[in-house]
């Protein structure tokens, strides 16, 4: 058990610095910043100057090398951008990102679990035919698209919500908020559903898959047999044991709204950690680039680790393999 | 209607009594510093135009006019500058201005980790005569330093040691990175990195108010669909700029207003004079065609200017002969004519020069740099091909663009240039000259273009005191410069501002954004 974690961390850690190299790697071939940090006028003596200044100079294994003995310390840099130190930058904000990935997430739980659950007690039903042909949407329109049309049509067309930005927030000191004021929820209406619409088109088609599944069993024909209530069957005993792969699955894409609210947050201007992202590749800030990606890939190795861990406890084949050993 | 209520709600809660202006704008890149002496680039130079002041400023014409120096003289034989100060004038936090604060701002702009340092090459001392008097003593005579200084934003002395900024500090930062204090109509009072900067007008303000505006916020937005959305939709007032395809819609919503103009960029074609070989030729590996300048003629016949603005500019841009716009001083007037488009010319001069089939090559362009840069690239490969130039295409993000460019890895190239000081000088100065990384010339200069005449008129028309003198001479540079076709200037870069139509501002061609030339009705 106890051997079974370390193992597991070990390979997360060690996953976490090959994610680190590559990044480092690439940081070649995404330009250079220095002709950004410097003027019109600047003269090659300054770019020089700078770029060892920078240590750009330095091989990238060698750059990787003095970001990890850093970033093991908490200290991530200064952005070359902005000139602040870029803990203090994700910090600012992470917020909006977790707020928007928090309501996105919490939509796509409760409209696809709902009409998973409808298409699939109605699955010859009309509405339910109209639902399952609108969600191709959903999986198949790209997010920019679905943002830029709901804008077009929000703001532009009807003026009802905001087309861009986070609104009015409200300083909590250590977290600014936009969910108590009024612009706040408003502004987040638009980018929620752009972000959380293909999470929830996923949740709802593997929700009515798996419950289409589970009421051909047996026991669902028994319960009716018994004379339960369609609510009671349906929902106390066909949608609980719908649950626990989608259970799953919903963990899983919590890492991937955060990862991937990149190309909301730059459609609706919306001032998280992916907006960050994007300038910080436009204006080739490397310390920020770093960062965020490793900020990113420890989330996900978390999920993951966590997920592998759970798993230990629900399945005991798992435990079983490394008994036998087959 | 969502602003209305705010503004509502703003009136009710802070100024029953006056009407709130309430004014949000937009720009891609947002200012990335407050600090005016760290960085030289237009986004934050001209957000601060509207925060801090020079001696001198520009006006709506681009002409310079008195600021925080009410008149200058030249010292003696063009030993220098004496500046007379403005009395009376005091910094946002209260702190009164005096020619300390002028010596401070020198020795902060000129010092090594100031990116402006560049603009006081020029000057060998900098005297302080009384409180209220500047001798700015120059190496050489120099009649253009006044307006080469429009940008130098002058900063109080006192607030800067007192907040340990008394040196720009653009590696990590110091409290004049985000924090202000300057003379200007407008004072910062918040400032949120890529989210929002809010400014508020300055009550002690020295000149006459020509606003109406009570508060006003930059919001940068990137993604320009989503910047022409918000303007629509009324949540912002301005948006700078419009993309190009979009102007002829925004034209017939009568809610909105396009402000067009022509900008100082001027967007031209490069060449590898010094290179022995071309780079990327299938068929020409052992010669430089583009070192015979008739080749380089070639290209400038065969390349369709007009026919470019009037499909990928969509009639918003203007074609240019020279290297500056005609809205730049000393903007060669003697000429003005350009290379018409003659494929039978191009043609014939390719043959003349050797090369009766032409020969492949290399083009490299940005694709995120200037307005549709990569759209335009594509054409002038379709249009070199039909003279028997044909290019293959190679375009990049702007942060690839300078070092491929800087490692000599182009057979052609695309540049823009934009003078900073706004005049004829500065692009003969980075562009034309021999490189000399000593006198800090040439150092865009990447095709290593060398005329010694070039060479040796530069340093004349700089400390030619006789305006006629000199325009003789910046004519006889820009007739070396086309006649050996050093560049192919092509057209000048379109200014496209867009505004709700209770908007009114000034459009100034250096695309600087001024908040107190602004009134909302």
């Amino acid at each position: 058990m106890l051997a079974f974690i370390i193992r597991r961390i070990g390979q997360s850690i060690l996953v976490l610095l090959i994610v680190g190299l590559v990044a480092f790697s690439m940081f070649n071939f995404v330009g250079d910043p220095i002709d950004n940090m410097l003027g019109q006028e600047r003269t090659a003596e300054d770019i020089e100057r700078l770029r060892i200044q920078l240590g750009l100079d330095q091989p990238f294994p060698v750059q990787y090398f003095k970001f990890l003995q850093e970033a093991v310390q908490g200290n991530f840099g200064v952005s070359y951008r902005q000139g602040r130190p870029v803990a203090e930058i994700l910090l600012e904000r992470a917020p909006a990102t977790l707020e928007l990935a928090a309501v996105s997430g919490i939509l796509a739980i409760i409209f696809g679990i709902a009409l998973g659950v409808f298409t699939a007690i109605r699955r010859n039903g009309v509405l339910a035919n109209i639902v399952m042909s609108a969600s191709l949407i959903g999986v198949s329109l790209p997010t920019f698209l679905i943002g830029i049309l709901l804008i077009y049509v929000f703001s532009v067309e009807l003026g009802w919500l905001p087309s861009f930005g986070r609104g009015d927030v409200v300083d909590l000191g250590w977290w600014r908020t936009g969910f108590l004021t009024e612009s706040g929820l408003k502004a987040l209406i638009l980018p929620s559903i752009t972000l959380g619409l293909y999470q929830m088109t996923l949740i709802m088609r593997l929700v009515r898959s798996e419950m289409l599944e589970v009421l051909r069993q047996d026991y669902i024909r028994f319960a009716r047999a018994r004379g339960l209530k369609d609510r009671a069957v349906n929902f106390r005993h066909a949608l609980k044991n719908t649950m626990v792969p989608v259970i799953t699955v919903i963990g899983l894409q919590l890492g991937a709204i955060i990862a991937f609210a990149i190309i909301t947050e730059t459609v609706f201007q919306w001032p998280g950690v992916g907006l960050l992202f994007i300038n910080a590749i436009q204006f080739v800030d490397i310390p920020v680039m770093a960062a965020y990606l490793m900020l990113i890939s420890v989330m996900f190795v978390g999920i993951n680790l966590a997920v592998d861990i759970l798993y230990f406890f629900i399945d005991p084949r798992l435990r079983a393999d490394r008994a036998g050993g087959h | 209607m969502l602003r209305s209520i705010q503004i509502a709600a703003i009136v009710a809660a802070l100024a029953p009594a006056a009407q709130a202006n309430e004014f949000t704008w937009s720009v891609t890149t947002d200012p990335q510093t407050m600090d005016p002496h760290a960085v030289n680039s237009a986004p934050v130079l001209g957000f601060l135009n509207n925060v801090y002041e020079g001696l001198v400023r520009r006006g709506k014409d681009m002409t310079v006019e008195p600021a925080l120096a009410t008149s200058w003289e030249p010292i003696g034989e063009g030993e220098g500058w004496r500046f007379m100060l403005r009395e009376g004038v005091s910094f946002h936090d209260g702190a009164a201005f005096t020619a300390e604060d002028v010596l401070f701002s020198y020795q902060r702009a000129s010092d090594e980790a100031s990116d402006t340092r560049s603009w006081f090459a020029p000057v060998s001392d900098v005297v302080v005569v009384d409180d209220f008097t500047v001798d700015i003593l120059t190496s050489a005579p120099n009649p253009i330093f006044p307006s080469s200084i429009a940008n130098w934003m002058i900063m109080d002395s006192g607030w800067a040691e007192a907040n340990n900024a008394e040196r720009p500090d653009k590696e990590s930062g110091n409290f004049a990175t985000l924090n202000t204090n300057g003379t200007g109509a407008f004072q910062v009072t918040a400032r949120e990195p890529g989210l929002r900067t809010v400014l508020e007008p300055f009550d002690g303000w020295w000149g006459e108010v020509e606003h109406n505006l009570t508060r006003a916020e930059l919001t940068p937005i990137q993604n320009p669909a989503t910047a022409l959305a918000a303007l629509l939709s009324g949540d912002v007032d301005f948006i700078n700029p419009v993309p190009i395809q979009d102007v002829a819609r925004l034209k017939e919503n009568p809610d909105v207003d396009v402000i067009q103009g022509i900008e100082a960029r001027v967007i031209m074609l490069g060449f590898p004079h010094e290179a022995d070989a071309l780079k990327y030729s299938s068929d020409i590996t052992d010669a430089n065609p583009f070192a015979d300048p008739r080749v380089r003629q070639a290209v400038a016949h065969a390349v369709n200017v007009p026919a470019i603005l009037q499909t990928i500019m969509r009639g918003n841009a203007e074609d240019v002969s020279q290297l500056v716009s005609p809205a730049m001083n000393g903007y060669s007037e003697a000429r003005t004519a350009r290379p018409a488009f003659d494929q039978d010319k191009a043609r014939a001069l390719l043959a003349e020069a050797g090369y009766p089939d032409g020969f492949s090559f290399g083009l490299k362009c940005p694709n995120d740099r200037y307005l549709n840069d990569e759209a335009v690239c594509q054409a002038i490969t379709g249009m070199l091909a039909q003279v028997g130039m044909r290019a293959t295409l190679d375009a990049m993000p702007v942060q690839n663009y300078w070092p491929e460019l800087r490692a000599d890895n182009y057979d052609m190239y695309l540049l823009g240039w934009s003078p900073g000081t706004f005049d004829a000088e500065h692009p003969i100065r980075f562009l034309a000259s021999t490189p000399n990384e000593e006198k800090k010339l040439g150092s865009w200069n990447f095709g290593g273009y060398s005329n010694a005449r070039v060479d040796e008129l530069l340093p004349m028309i700089q400390s030619e005191i006789d305006a006629g003198k000199r325009q003789e001479m910046i004519d006889e540079v820009t007739q070396i410069l086309q006649d050996e076709v050093a560049y192919v200037p092509m057209y000048v870069q379109p200014l496209v501002w867009g505004t709700r139509s209770n908007i009114e501002l000034t459009q100034r061609p250096d695309n600087f954004f001024i908040l107190r030339w602004v009134t909302v009705n």
